[in-house]
């Protein structure tokens, strides 16, 4: 416990990391082979971009269960316009445009008319299946031009996939506008306390109707990714992230009651996600023991994080006795 | 809020920039790595992909597939995602990729979603096929079916008719989901020997979708049964849609008056076929069409196509079409309340 003690939560998570990286390239047959390489690099950008959207709101003390139905719906967007020959620009503008309403109409809801997050995404949840359902009739929309498709598949100088960059970008985007801005003081503080927030005079709605702006930006920019990478959007485009995302934005040391997350935090937890996954496969795991065993490291990461910040009150109310004995 | 939007817009407009330096230096590294493809044991390594495992019809396709590995001596890997996500499955075959399997036979949960990944397994200079649901046909080698699609549909009209002993009458369809390709194209042959040869029976709705949940189902049927009360029979596609009419069907006491027949495993099935809720389940043996699959891939492998009428050992004489690839496992098998214990599935 006394070596964890000077750590951050991020810091333990990113050495957890690191162990289980050394770990699966010794045990793991192939795990540093260019094609499992990257595979991982390929993989980690739309997870990761939909985890740290899932990551800002949770930080307010919300949730965002429309998340990944926001990112079908830009993607049906950009498909439609694709299918019917606009340009990829216009295409792409379209389905953040789409993206941002749906952010539009969570904020809204929550910050204006103050229905508790969790429940107005559930129902926004619905209402998004809903609207892609009736567009799409449950079919996969298809027939992106052969230039979209690099977004998803190609590599930026031949060596760096470009979707990793773009989701470094997003994520260096977040941590100036989480750690930098006023904004993102605000949205922690929002977290911690909304009271107390609002009467120091914050428009905590403005805060709060960014903050599901900004989630469903990062949908929407994951939507982009996907739908160049799968070649189509559909109603269930994405879907199985979730609850990943929640998971990773937990495991990354997001407070789930709101007022602390970081994005190195959310950024770690998906990469140990990816290599376990990645890992676990080339061992030829089946796929329900990863589960299992996900979900077990998930339990052991918060336990261990709770039993740090007992043992860190703990020395902080001995520090406090001593100096008042004293 | 002003910053931040400027923030936005500018990385828009950065990401857009990158996007148009990438068209020129990408797609040179996919092909770094042709056939290393040689195991250490010699022995094939085939990889079947269900949609999804963990369900019934997944799990006894399994027993066939391994028990086909046995049998013929090559290295199966069983493996898929946990959810029918096509996100999920494209991930599977890249980690599959990266394992150098010689062959992979995929159940696609959605045909335009694979086909890039598929591409990329093919560069990587593994063999690719089909099973159960088809992909896209431009990038597999051997597609397996196991079903005449059209003809399925149409057995599933006329076993109805039969058991509802009469052409003229109010009748629905339940599916287990409105975008499952093969589910749609069954309902299409069973529509067409509908409007072909029995004008007097009228689907009241177009095809419902039941979420390939029990619940669900249990509920629409219900709903059904209220808003027609003269309907006479049901066509439920999927495996799950079956169970949750059945279980209305037998709430309501209408074993009689109300004929169901579904697409669904022998095991669930008993208790309503014993029941009469029920009437008919006519599915193929998916523990053969796992079986199928890897004996097909291993020719496959070894450079041998699938012959039409060739005969294929625990399978049965199988049907191959003009184009080559595309192999019909046999015609279906009906399950009813005498034969439904004799199966394991």
């Amino acid at each position: 416990m006394n070596i964890l003690k000077g750590l951050s939560k991020e810091s333990v998570l990113g050495l957890i990391a690191l162990v289980l990286t050394i770990g699966m390239c010794i045990i793991a047959p192939g795990f540093l082979s260019q094609q499992n390489i990257s595979n991982m690099l390929f993989q980690i950008p739309e997870f990761g971009l939909i985890a740290l959207g899932m990551m800002v709101v949770i930080v307010t003390g919300g949730i965002n269960l429309s998340i990944t139905y926001s990112a079908a719906l830009s993607g049906v967007a950009i498909a439609i316009m694709q299918s019917h020959g606009y340009s990829i620009l216009i295409s792409i503008l379209v389905g953040l445009v789409v993206g941002l309403l749906c952010g539009f109409i969570n904020g809204f809801i929550v910050s204006k008319i103050g229905v508790s997050a969790i429940l107005v995404t559930l129902g926004t949840m619905t209402l998004f299946e809903g609207v892609i359902l009736t567009i799409t009739k449950g079919n996969s929309i298809s027939g992106f031009s052969e230039a979209y498709s690099l977004i998803g598949n190609g590599y930026y100088m031949g060596l760096v996939p470009l979707s990793l960059l773009i989701f470094v970008i997003f994520a260096v985007l977040t941590a100036i506008l989480m750690n930098k801005s006023k904004w993102g003081r605000n949205v922690y503080m929002l977290g911690s306390n909304p009271i107390a927030t609002l009467f120091s005079g914050v428009n905590t709605n403005k805060v709060l109707m960014g903050v599901y702006l900004y989630s469903a930006l990062l949908a929407a920019v994951a939507s982009i990714i996907m739908t160049s990478r799968y070649n189509m959007a559909k109603v269930d485009l994405g879907s199985s992230y979730l609850l990943q995302s929640v998971s990773a934005a937990v495991l990354g040391g997001t407070d789930i009651q709101g007022g602390y997350g970081k994005v190195m935090g959310t950024i770690y937890a998906v990469i140990i996600f990816q290599v376990l996954s990645s890992g676990l496969n080339l061992l030829e795991v089946p796929r329900s023991i990863v589960g299992i065993i996900m979900g077990a490291i998930l339990i052991l990461v918060l336990i261990l994080n709770f039993v740090k910040a007992k043992v860190d009150e703990k020395s902080q109310k001995k520090a406090q006795q001593e100096t008042l004995v004293a | 809020m002003k910053k931040l939007l400027g923030a936005i817009l500018s990385v828009v407009l950065m990401v857009g920039l990158l996007a148009g330096c990438v068209s020129s230096n990408s797609g040179t590294t996919s092909k770094a790595n042709g056939s290393e493809n040689a195991d250490k044991s010699g022995k094939l390594k085939i990889a079947v992909v269900p949609k999804l495992i963990g369900i019934p019809y997944f799990n006894a396709s399994e027993k066939g597939a391994v028990q086909a590995g046995k049998d013929l001596g090559v290295d199966v890997i069983y493996t898929g995602p946990t959810e029918a996500d096509a996100a999920q499955q494209v991930k599977v075959i890249e980690d599959l990729i990266s394992q150098k399997v010689d062959v992979i036979a995929v159940a696609p949960n959605d045909q335009a979603a694979l086909t890039p990944v598929l591409k990329k397994a093919k560069d990587a200079g593994i063999k690719v096929m089909d099973w159960d649901t088809p992909a896209d046909q431009s990038v597999v080698d051997l597609s397996v079916h196991q079903i005449d699609d059209e003809a399925y549909g149409r057995h599933i009209t006329k076993s109805l008719v039969e058991q509802m002993g009469t052409e003229k009458g109010e009748i629905a369809i339940l599916t287990g989901g409105l975008s499952a390709a093969n589910l749609n194209s069954w309902i299409d042959g069973a529509k067409k020997e509908l409007e072909e040869n029995y004008p007097g029976l009228k689907l009241v709705s177009d095809k419902i979708a039941t979420d390939e949940k029990q619940p669900v189902a249990y509920q629409k049927t219900l709903d059904l049964i209220k808003s027609y009360p003269d309907l006479k029979g049901i066509m439920a596609f999927s495996t799950i849609a079956p169970l949750g009419a059945a279980q209305a069907i037998q709430e309501k006491g209408l074993q009689d008056k109300i004929a169901i027949i579904g697409a669904n495993l022998p095991k669930d099935s008993i208790p309503f076929l014993e029941d009469g809720a029920l009437d008919l389940a006519i599915l193929w043996e998916p523990d053969k069409l796992g079986y199928l699959t890897v004996a097909l891939a291993k020719d496959l492998a070894e450079g041998k196509m699938p012959q039409d009428g060739q005969e294929v050992k625990n399978v049965g004489k199988i049907e191959v079409w003009e184009d080559g690839k595309t192999v019909i496992m046999g015609p279906p098998t009906d399950f009813t309340k005498e034969n439904a214990g004799n199966y394991d599935f």
